[in-house]
């Protein structure tokens, strides 16, 4: 009786207690959702017209990793036979990154081909993004604008996939946002597949060049695009392609659309917008897009005081002694390209300091060693950022693309009258502007083999004849510090033969880069490419 | 019967109006009805003080009584045959039967064993023998004292498995919080935090202001706390007013001296000019003789002085108890301008009616800090530290034209300017309010509901002057910064409490809900050019970057929710079984829809084998308990919405002349996130011998970490972002605990009671992936040695610990000075031709074993503490020497750097991570030494209790590491790193009173 009392007490009380907990139960006391405050959620978001060109925008944007710390100018230039980066007083060791891209010995943590990876396909996973979110109308555009944003899209994932063709070669193709893992294709495909991409859209392809086209994916990009990847076709495929490289050059050049800036410098001026060169520029800003970093790792702390700088640069890259040596006498793009000797302070102009030619090793050079990049505008006041555009492609190398395929093609003196119209802006006298076919036939005047502490070539290699030489060279002095070197000496067959600085062969698989570790550690389909 | 029919209506529906009246009739029933005998007396210790508190109970019924605060009783008994059971925490309860007494005088014992003790164990208290799991409490005696940084200083040492450490000497910074080693990849290692029962900080109340410190350790005891019990549960309860208690007024001071514990051997003028004639030349910092002499860690360092002054009024009468506290801090680092001034207010009055059935407490903490930020938005800033010591020793401080002395070399700036020309402050604000209410339904039921809502608010303000560097060589013409954030937390507790007795069964019960939501919303400003330095950051809008387009500016806002219903259930037979069981079901809105929800059990059980008869002739046995428990508990997800797919405008696209935001993916969305789950077994038991000399216990655990949450690598594609958070890893944890005091002396005059921890911890994980998240590699690695440096430093694999150094193994020197690596296969090559291949594991930084030693000496009136601890077997990367033990370098270095490596020559090489700058870092520290004299009591009329004292901390460190302090950052997944930036740590003297009148 007595348990059966206290049994009962309990059973009232915990009916009391029920009671109150079903209360909070039912008055939402259990209620978890989410609640956001400085962010939309996709289910709940509906996209604006205004909003079609922010969803757009996230497919250019990662293009800007160009000139940014460890991006695509570093993985052309590093790896290639201008722009040397040696440690230095204040480390440029950085774990030994910017020796291994000289020695080519790089690995699969390597930065550059990583991030060259990452923002690649950053901007191909947007790109098929976009077209998923405009195919399945949850953006709100009409038919016509449907085709055009789809035809954009599609150009410039054909774009990215041109560059990691060069670079990575077997690289998955992807065109849609899914949650596949990726499967890995061959640099064959790729190419067929960036050919066949831009061969259709092409046609459809707005051909304004204005304002409102500027940055994006004209006809002429398409074009240019095209005309690059059949300008190293042969490297890509096994096949040459140079009759397709002109058709694709000429149908820039007949539009006449773009023209040769009458001056070099002005191409790389701070306000270069409206150079006639622009055929695809990636546009910067000091204040809007702040990537461009690159000059800070070029220029030294001193150059604050020569160009009035608000920031102090960490001078590490600088120019191979060897190419400095390569350059023809009269030649302005020497100055137009290198900051040398007595750097001067803007006010004032006393001597801040003097930069010297020589580099002693890669192992270990003074501040002040080594000739610094010069050839972008530094306005004064320029900040960590510059907000130079990037002239990613211009109109002088349509006409060097077409004059090399000339070249190659055995119409050598064709290919002579493109690249001397090309050089008078930059001779004081005409006449030393004049090449001819056969001088463009003949080897480089580079001296390659590696150098001892005095500048000496200590160890020759390969010294046989480089093919087109010439042209190569014409190529380093007209594209120097353009973020393309690399696959020019490839090209050329130089990258992965000849010594120079403190580099030596490696053997061809160095034509790709390896794909990085954690891209292979979390996709099982990726194979490593050859040699790695 | 009546009674309980009567509690029965008390909640019929149309109960409530009445029940005042029921109150009233209790009330006269208790002081007529019953009333047979009246008993007085006293109840002393047995040094004949008075005890105040004491409860005086009729045995077998709820009749009762507390003693005031002279010991004196009153109480009402039915018959001759009643006993009295007298207790009182931390004495020997006694049973005395009445007889025809009407005087009864008891003295108390005092219980060295504390079986009766108390013991905090979440939602509610437990005897300590009665304790099933691995928890253990430090009282304010036995208290670490002099400076102390936060509430778990207090207890560094006392707690085995709770490794409290103090690696920096920022008077901001906090003690790192370790328990049972690392069972989280990205959860991190800190506990939940209780003050007096509303989740807090180590910070929410001054040290001064604590009582006691209750720590729960294993998982069948934190599964109550589900979510957050990984980590463990630390307890405090502050020092409060009871019912009854004489008034008093408690006064806690000192004041401090600090200085550096120990300096790097950087080269002084001298040393760098020998080194000239020598004929070293060097390029950078020291390419020339500036002709002046300048201990640049001199210039920026000071004697630091603090000082703490805690009142704490504490009294009450039968129906009302009332603690206020007040609390101000002045703590000086040792770097000019690092501070930290902290004024803490509290109040607390609990108040007891009908017949003490409803007992309510309202309290308030507000607390305010304010400190120097040399960062923005920091406190001292490291780069300055830096700087001071790679700097030339024969630079002058100043020009002769009195401006500061600056050089255009990469990174490279005075740090005296840095310091005078910056000028900040960081404010922070925190107010707590509490109510709570519990109501005694009847002898078997309490309910009880808690409310508490927090705030805390910070105001940042940052000015560089125009003599900065900032400007002197970046032209910004000062640079000014602004910053705002708020915090705001409501938290709810409702809980039913049962207990009844059956013959020899024991039962209680415990059912709850829990709700508490966060939000955290904030502002930031920056604006540069300013027209002159006189506004500092007061007058932000007149700087002109803000129309060049220049200045920044951001706010936020974000919210989270925790919900749990939660049970307990104990069970006692005959003191001999115990048992205890617990289910938490909570909830995070930070998970995927489907996977909000986790279950978390807890169930232990114990043995207290000396009650049994067998036992009976172990007579020098006093308690022998064996313990076994198993729990799991949950970390949860360390962001807000990471389970949704949000969107957000970022970078900017130029379109048509124009510049326009991006619209992204904020992450890479995880719908499937849930609960990381920790499953914990523990074994442990409970000694004391000889009449409580010797005591302690000992435990073993075991523990596996599920569905780790960490941030993965994922492939770009399919993903958006490489990096998803999700749950993968498997950790595992193992470890042993031993805790042994001992009353080796123990005289009238006389008494030392030593107390020993030992540790153990051994970690390993177990897996990194599962079926969504494949690894091709059973590794990642994490950690980093910044510019020049730059690689990885550590690895985390499958079957490895967690803190594995990862980097190339040094065995030799070339003569030209170039590091000779070992390759895996055994191959040497010089450092310049070693791949990331060639990286291996050099040492692991976390501590396998941690040992405390801590002896207190009572002699007359003096008291003598001294605590001895100290880590074994771990590894630290010394990052000062990795990288100023290097003459190559383009800044001012160690003079060790010109100590020939091996042997054979001196270094020639870039900084490199090689293992040469691996070193064990096993030591053994006299941590706090304490000296206190007590004056007689006798001396001071109006004075309880007046007691001086002098103390030292980390006076002394025995170990092999060349740094500054072995006792380096062991949080997160790259633990060991003794970073060169680090804040020193201090060793720090203090004089203080407590005084009580």
């Amino acid at each position: 009786m007595k348990f059966f009392v206290k049994y009962t007490k309990i059973k009232k009380t915990g009916i009391w207690m029920l009671t109150i907990v079903s209360v909070l139960v039912l008055t939402g006391c259990t209620n978890l959702d989410e609640e956001v405050f400085s962010e939309v959620t996709e289910d709940t978001f509906v996209p604006a017209e205004s909003d079609i060109i922010a969803l757009m925008a996230s497919t250019y944007t990662p293009l800007r990793f160009v000139m940014d710390w460890q991006g695509y100018f570093d993985l052309q230039e590093e790896s290639a036979d201008i722009i040397v980066t040696p440690t230095r007083p204040n480390g440029w060791d950085d774990g030994g990154v910017y020796k291994r891209m000289h020695w080519h010995k790089w690995d699969n943590l390597q930065w550059q081909p990583t991030n060259t990876w990452r923002s690649c396909f950053r901007g191909i996973n947007s790109i098929n993004r976009v077209i998923l979110q405009v195919e399945s109308g949850l953006i709100p555009v009409d038919e016509q604008q449907s085709a055009e944003i789809i035809t954009e899209m599609r150009a410039l994932r054909a774009l990215y996939y041109s560059m990691l063709l060069d670079t990575h070669g077997n690289v998955p193709i992807i065109t849609d946002y899914g949650e596949e893992l990726p499967v890995q294709n061959t640099r064959k495909e790729v190419f067929d597949f960036v050919e066949a991409e831009l061969l259709e859209v092409v046609p459809s392809l707005t051909d304004s060049v204005a304002t409102i086209s500027y940055g994006r994916m004209t006809k002429y990009a398409a074009y240019h695009t095209l005309a690059r990847i059949y300008l190293n076709a042969e490297i890509y495929t096994g096949t040459p392609q140079w009759e397709k490289c002109i058709n694709a050059c000429d149908a820039i050049i007949n539009d006449g659309k773009f023209s040769l800036a009458s001056s070099y410098k002005d191409i790389f001026a701070t306000q270069n917008d409206k150079n006639p060169e622009m055929v695809f520029a990636i546009p910067y800003d000091a204040i809007y897009a702040g990537q461009w970093t690159a000059h800070m790792k070029m220029l030294l702390p001193g150059h604050r005081n020569v160009f009035n700088m608000e920031a102090q640069p960490w001078g590490g890259s600088s120019c191979n002694p060897q190419f400095i040596d390569s350059y023809e006498e009269g030649d302005n793009r020497l100055q137009d390209t290198w900051l040398m000797g007595d750097q001067r302070n803007i006010n004032s102009g006393n001597v801040v300091m003097t930069l010297t030619k020589e580099m002693p090793s890669l192992e270990f050079c003074e501040a002040t060693q080594g000739f610094r990049c010069g050839k972008y505008e530094i306005e004064e006041g320029a900040t960590g950022a510059l907000s130079n555009d990037f002239p990613f492609y211009r109109y002088t190398d349509v006409l060097m693309m077409k004059a090399e395929c000339l070249l190659r093609m055995g119409r050598s003196e064709e290919a002579a009258q493109i690249v001397s119209e090309i050089r008078m802006r930059s001779f004081d006298n005409p006449e030393d502007a004049v090449v001819t076919g056969a001088e463009l036939e003949g080897d480089t005047t580079m001296e390659y083999g590696t150098l001892d502490t005095e500048g000496n070539i200590d160890e020759p290699g390969d010294q046989s004849p480089v093919q087109y030489g010439r042209f190569l060279d014409e190529l380093g002095w007209e594209f120097a510090c353009e973020a393309r070197r690399r696959t020019d000496l490839i090209r050329f067959g130089v990258f992965q033969t000849k010594n120079w600085y403190n580099h030596k062969p490696q053997g061809d698989h160095t034509v790709l880069f390896p794909i990085g570790l954690e891209e292979l550690n979390t996709n099982a389909n990726l194979k490593q490419n050859t040699g790695y | 019967m009546e009674q309980t029919n009567l509690s029965v209506k008390f909640f019929s529906r149309d109960g409530f109006r009445r029940k005042s009246w029921y109150f009233l009739f209790f009330l006269c029933c208790s002081f007529t009805t019953f009333g047979q005998q009246v008993i007085s007396g006293t109840v002393k210790d047995d040094q004949g003080i008075p005890i105040g508190g004491a409860s005086v109970q009729e045995k077998n019924t709820s009749n009762g009584a507390v003693t005031d605060f002279d010991g004196n009783f009153r109480i009402t008994v039915q018959s001759e045959t009643s006993v009295l059971v007298v207790s009182y925490m931390g004495f020997k309860t006694t049973e005395t039967e009445v007889g025809s007494q009407t005087t009864i005088n008891v003295v108390l014992q005092e219980d060295l064993q504390k079986l009766d003790e108390v013991v905090l164990i979440g939602y509610g208290s437990q005897k300590r023998a009665d304790v099933t799991s691995a928890v253990a409490s430090v009282k304010s005696e036995d208290f670490i004292q002099g400076n102390v940084k936060d509430a778990a200083q207090l207890i560094q040492g006392k707690v085995a498995g709770l490794t409290i450490s103090t690696p920096s000497g920022d008077p901001t910074s906090g003690s790192q919080v370790k328990l049972r080693g690392i069972s989280s990849l990205s959860g991190g290692t800190a506990p939940l935090v209780l003050v007096d029962g509303v989740p807090g900080s180590l910070n929410t109340v001054a040290p001064e202001d604590i009582e006691s410190i209750d720590v729960l350790k294993d998982g069948s005891a934190t599964a109550i706390y589900g979510t957050r019990g990984t980590n463990g549960v630390i307890i405090i309860t502050t020092k409060s007013g009871g019912y009854n208690m004489k008034p008093t007024i408690e006064y806690n001071g000192y004041a401090s001296l600090s200085t550096i514990a120990r300096e790097l051997d950087f080269m002084n003028a001298s040393d760098l000019r020998r080194r000239w004639e020598e004929g070293y030349t060097f390029v950078g910092a020291n390419v020339k003789d500036y002709g002046a002499d300048t201990d640049w860690l001199d210039e920026i360092t000071r004697n630091a002085y603090s000082q703490v002054h805690n009142l704490t009024f504490r009294g009450g009468n039968e129906s009302t108890s009332l603690t206020a506290s007040l609390n101000y801090r002045d703590i000086e680092g040792i770097f000019l301008k690092s501070d930290n001034r902290k004024y803490t207010g509290r109040v607390n009055v609990a108040h007891s009616m009908f017949d003490n059935k409803l007992k309510t407490t309202v309290g308030f903490i507000v607390s305010e800090q304010v400190y120097n930020a040399l960062g923005d938005g920091t406190s001292f800033n490291p780069y300055i530290y830096r700087q001071a010591l790679i700097r030339n020793p024969t630079e002058p401080v100043k020009n002769p034209d009195g401006t500061w002395m600056e050089r255009d070399e990469y990174f490279y700036d005075n740090p005296v300017a840095y310091i005078m020309e910056t000028l900040g402050e960081n404010r922070e604000r925190n107010v707590r309010f509490d109510f709570s209410s519990s109501y005694k339904i009847n002898d078997n039921f309490t309910a009880k509901a808690l409310y508490a809502r927090r705030g805390n608010s910070e105001i940042r303000g940052f000015y560089q002057t125009k003599n900065h560097v900032s400007t002197v060589k970046y032209s910004q013409g000062g640079f000014a910064s602004r910053g705002a954030d708020n915090y705001i937390n409501n938290y709810g507790q409702l809980t039913l409490d049962y207990n009844q007795s059956f013959g020899k069964h024991k039962v209680t019960a415990l059912v709850g809900y829990n709700y508490e939501d966060e939000m955290n919303e904030g502002f930031w400003a920056n604006n540069s050019n300013f027209p002159t330095d006189g506004f500092t950051y007061n007058n932000i809008g007149t700087g002109k970057w803000l129309e060049e387009g220049r200045a920044g500016m951001g706010s936020y806002k974000n919210s989270n929710k925790l919900i749990a219903f939660f049970s307990r259930v104990t069970y006692n037979f005959d003191d001999r079984y115990l048992l205890m069981a617990s289910l938490r079901r909570e909830g995070s809105s930070r998970f995927g829809a489907n996977n909000k929800w986790g279950y978390f059990p807890g169930v232990s059980a114990g043995w207290r084998i000396h009650e049994e008869s067998f036992m009976d002739s172990f007579t020098w046995l006093d308690n022998l308990k064996l313990r076994a428990g198993f729990g799991v508990t949950g970390i949860n997800a360390g962001s807000n919405y990471q389970s949704l797919s949000g969107l957000t405008y970022s970078d900017y696209f130029l379109y048509n002349g124009e510049w326009i935001r991006q619209l992204v993916p904020n992450r890479n969305a995880n719908p499937n996130l849930k609960w990381e789950k920790k499953e914990e077994v523990n074994f442990g038991l409970d000694y004391g011998f000889l009449d409580g000399r010797i005591s302690g216990t000992v435990d073993y655990y075991s523990r596996r970490t599920k569905n780790s949450l960490h941030n993965y690598s994922v492939p770009t594609p399919p993903y958006f972002y490489n990096q998803m958070s999700a749950n993968v890893a498997e950790i595992k944890n193992s470890g042993l605990e031993i805790l042994l005091t001992a009353i080796p002396v123990k005289t009238d005059n006389f008494q030392w009671t030593a107390n020993l921890t030992y540790s153990t911890n051994s970690n390993e994980i177990a897996s990194l992936s599962n079926a969504e998240f494949q690894l091709t590699n059973d590794f990642f690695d994490t950690g980093y040695a910044s510019e020049p440096i730059q690689v990885s430093t550590h690895r985390v694999q499958e079957g490895q610990p967690i803190g594995n150094f990862f980097g190339w193994k040094s065995v030799d020197i070339t003569d030209d000075g170039i590091w000779l690596i070992e390759t895996r296969n055994g191959d040497i090559v010089p450092s310049t031709e070693a791949t990331s291949e060639d990286r291996q594991v050099m040492g692991n930084g976390l501590p396998k074993s941690y040992f405390s030693w801590n002896n207190t000496v009572q002699y007359k009136n003096w008291d003598f503490n001294v605590n001895i601890r100290g880590a074994f077997g771990y590894q630290i990367l010394n990052f000062p020497r990795m990288y100023y033990e290097n003459p190559t370098v383009d800044y001012n270095t160690l003079n060790s750097a010109y100590n020939k490596i091996y042997g054979k020559v001196v270094l020639n090489d870039v900084q490199r991570l090689v293992s040469y700058y691996v070193e064990d870092g096993d030591f053994l520290k006299l941590d706090n030494v304490t000296i206190g004299y007590t004056l007689p009591k006798s001396t001071l009329k109006f004075v309880e209790n007046f007691r001086i004292y002098a103390t030292g901390l980390n006076l002394a460190t025995i170990t092999g590491y060349k740094g500054i302090d072995p006792e380096v950052d062991t949080d997160g997944l790259d633990p060991g790193i003794d970073e060169r930036d680090k804040y020193p740590s201090t060793r720090t003297f203090s004089l203080g009173i407590n005084l009580t009148f």
